[in-house]
């Protein structure tokens, strides 16, 4: 023991208390997340308003409504964690589960799998396809970044891999639903466009304990993100194994987003800023952020696609139109008033 | 495991060996450190001073040899134990995130809280301590990316106490704070070395600084360790003039008695006024280094003959050094001997580097010898017969007749600085 540890301050008022206003916001945004998950419930083609719950029609609306809310909350909170996980691996702010090839793997996966096969094989198999193949690709990357540098490739390369397979991956499904059967290219490209539309219940269990089993393991290593936020070298000397949390943190945000992406096709966007804005409000430690940013992924997509199945009803627009359209502007109002806060 | 057991000496290094796959950096480096010792590691840039403290933690696992903490094989201690053990400041942290100071300082307790990274309240007053002794409490709501280079070197070492190790490794970390900071932070790690027994392993460039605190020095050069002992037994003129390459002059300061090493500019500028000229003779690269040495020193350099496209004659052209020239694949002709002579004749030394000798370039060594007809002196690099291509060995049989008939011979750049000085 270096230093004698004496009481420095009885309370450890300097590092120990978070600030009144940060409590103030953490706060605020724990009551609000249940009133816009809440009022999206009421959001439907016929307005604002529950139907009638007497009415079986009604009962099976809201019933509908309410798996649509799960679906919402389950895709989007495994794609902004996986981003935090991808931003502070990679510490790059354009990192995320696109960039790094993963979720074309998964869509790779996922388009062989819908053009292929039908019944419980497809249902279970898409989630199981879909990680497989993300991580696959992620190995590729890997494999490719790592060419010519000894040991452990730089962030750079591993972007720079990381798009040129992600490319090559939507090539491949472009030619696979170009030559497809009518049927076929109609619902691959239905799934890519992203759409909450409720999948099996056996599929939805099985893709709610995989979303579990990522966010648990992401919300472990999350202390560890934040050494290893000052590189890999400075958490190695402050004792942790950095290759294991390396490893460890791309193999739960992989398993996320090859998830979020088997349920409800390729929606963007909210693995991208969804990390960025909670950052900016709470600030980076990984321990508040993981959770803050999944209940915030997974509100935003619920409230964007209430707005896609209201908005221009009866038509249904697809969500991933709705996240960047609406999101956008709203986000970009967020980082500019508190850019500083979020990445420098 | 008892990693405590004082039988050990702190760090050991045995023979290692250590770098990346095409270039070793560390060449069987064998040292032990004593717990409780101040020990600097001195030596010019890219000797491997740096590499030493990454294969002393564990990051750069050696090619050959042993590293012990504490008795423990380093490689087989467990990086939670290993934190314990050894903290390292490295030159510079950055931070993408804009975490605040004390974020950064808690990381240094992430090894020793648990699984969760939750803090007890000893955590918060070893992280609090250590930030009121690098003076950062007042900068603990600040972004860590705004702070200036000094203030976020302080910031490092406040996360290196915190995680509260015996051994603490400084790689240069104090060279950007200001004099009133450098002072302070080496006033608590004296005070971390003399009270709590901190072993203290720093990587400096200021010698005089290192020999004043310092119990020993460690002098490193391209990769060997050179020299071990107390300041008054590594810091010799001759050796540091060496391992550094230039001049330098260790004195005892009449007051303090600190030992004090300092460059020669005096000199330098002196021999500036005499506009003394010498003539080189190179090739093949061999003459780039002599030419920005000899600039520096204050000469004034001529060179020649060389080809057109060697890499000396670039050089040469990008120092603004007269050169002799002929065109390549050729041999060099009666006009282009007759200027080299001019220049030489204007010249107080004619140096040969290492040029490798062919028939084409003979024709050099000729001018050596006309050379020293002239009354010049002329300075030889040794080893010619391990670079004389000529047939039938012409070049080392002509050079065996420069040697004889005066020429001097010369090994290093420093060597040759200082023979040409006593011209």
């Amino acid at each position: 023991m270096g230093m004698k540890v004496a009481e420095v301050c009885g309370d450890n008022r300097y590092t120990a208390r978070p600030h009144h206003k940060a409590r103030l916001r953490i706060t605020l945004f724990m009551v609000a997340i249940p009133l816009l998950l809440a009022f999206s419930l009421l959001l439907g083609p016929s307005g604002i308003g529950l139907p009638d719950l007497q009415n079986p029609s009604g009962s099976a609306i809201v019933s509908l409504r309410f798996s649509r809310m799960l679906m919402g909350l389950m895709t989007g909170a495994a794609l902004a964690a996986s981003g935090v996980v991808f931003q502070a691996l990679l510490r790059n702010p354009l990192a995320e589960p696109y960039v790094l090839g993963v979720s074309g793997g998964a869509g790779l996966g996922a388009t062989l799998t819908i053009l292929a096969g039908s019944g419980v094989f497809f249902s279970l198999g898409l989630p199981v396809v879909a990680f497989v193949s993300a991580v696959l690709t992620l190995m590729v990357v890997y494999g490719i970044a790592r060419q010519g540098s000894s040991g452990h490739p730089s962030v750079y390369s591993l972007i720079l891999s990381g798009v040129i397979v992600s490319s090559i991956c939507s090539s491949i499904i472009m030619f696979l639903v170009s030559t497809a059967s009518v049927e076929g290219m109609h619902n691959v490209i239905w799934w890519m466009l992203g759409s909450l539309q409720p999948v099996s219940s056996d599929q939805q269990l099985l893709s709610a304990a995989l979303i579990v089993i990522g966010l648990g393991g992401i919300m472990l290593l999350s202390p560890r993100l934040n050494a290893l936020a000052l590189g890999r070298e400075m958490a190695h000397y402050q004792g942790l194994n950095a290759d294991r949390v390396l490893v460890g943190g791309l193999l739960f945000a992989t398993l996320l987003a090859a998830t979020a992406v088997s349920l409800s096709g390729m929606i963007g966007f909210v693995g991208l800023i969804v990390p960025h804005v909670m950052r900016a409000i709470f600030g980076p430690d990984h321990r508040k952020l993981v959770p803050l940013a999944a209940l915030a992924g997974g509100t935003f997509l619920v409230l964007c696609d209430a707005v896609a199945r209201t908005i221009i009803a009866p038509i249904e627009i697809p969500v991933g139109v709705v996240t960047a359209l609406a999101g956008g502007p709203f986000f970009l109002i967020i980082l500019q008033r508190r850019m500083k806060q979020a990445w420098i | 495991m008892d990693l405590m057991s004082m039988a050990h000496d702190a760090l050991s290094f045995r023979d290692v060996s250590a770098g990346y796959k095409q270039h070793k950096v560390l060449d069987r480096v064998s040292f032990r450190v004593r717990e409780g010792e101040f020990i600097s590691l001195i030596g010019p840039n890219g000797c491997g001073k740096s590499t030493l403290l990454k294969t002393a933690a564990a990051l750069i696992k050696p090619i050959s040899g042993q590293v012990e903490l504490f008795g423990h094989d380093v490689q087989q201690v467990k990086p939670a134990e290993r934190a314990l053990l050894l903290g390292v400041v490295p030159q510079k942290i950055d931070s993408p995130m804009a975490f605040t100071v004390s974020q950064i300082v808690m990381n240094g307790r992430i090894s020793s809280t648990g699984f969760w990274g939750n803090f007890s309240s000893s955590d918060h007053d070893l992280v609090e301590r250590s930030m009121i002794y690098t003076d950062v409490l007042g900068l603990r709501d600040r972004y860590f990316t705004e702070l200036s280079g000094g203030e976020q070197q302080r910031v490092a070492l406040a996360m290196v106490l915190a995680q509260d190790p015996k051994i603490i490794m400084l790689d240069e970390s104090i060279s950007h704070l200001d004099i009133n900071h450098r002072q302070e932070v080496l006033q608590i790690l004296l005070k971390l070395n003399r009270e709590e027994r901190m072993t203290i392993l720093l990587v400096s460039h200021d010698l005089t600084l290192s020999a004043s605190i310092s119990d020993r020095l460690l002098l490193m050069d391209s990769g060997t360790l050179v020299a071990s002992g107390t300041p008054a037994e590594v810091l010799q003129s001759a050796l540091l003039s060496r391992v550094y390459g230039c001049d330098l002059h260790v004195q005892q300061d009449p007051y303090t008695g600190y030992l004090q090493v300092s460059g020669a500019f005096e000199s330098l500028s002196r021999r500036k006024r005499l506009g003394r000229s010498v003539h080189v003779i190179a090739g093949g690269g061999s003459g780039i280094e002599l030419y920005r040495r000899l600039l520096i020193e204050g000469y004034e350099v001529t060179t020649g003959v060389l080809n057109r496209l060697d890499s000396d004659a670039e050089a040469a052209r990008a120092l603004n050094i007269p050169a002799v020239l002929e065109q390549p694949f050729s041999p060099v002709g009666a006009e282009a001997i007759a200027s080299a002579l001019r220049m030489i004749e204007r010249a107080d030394a004619v140096v040969l580097t290492r040029v490798p000798f062919g028939s084409g370039n003979l024709v050099n060594l000729e001018l050596a010898r006309e050379a020293l007809k002239l009354g010049k002196t002329v300075l030889l690099a040794d080893g010619i017969a391990d670079r004389d291509y000529t047939e039938g060995r012409a070049a080392f049989h002509l050079a065996a007749r420069l040697t004889e008939a005066g020429a001097l011979g010369w090994q290093t750049i420093q060597d040759l600085t200082v023979k040409l000085q006593q011209l």
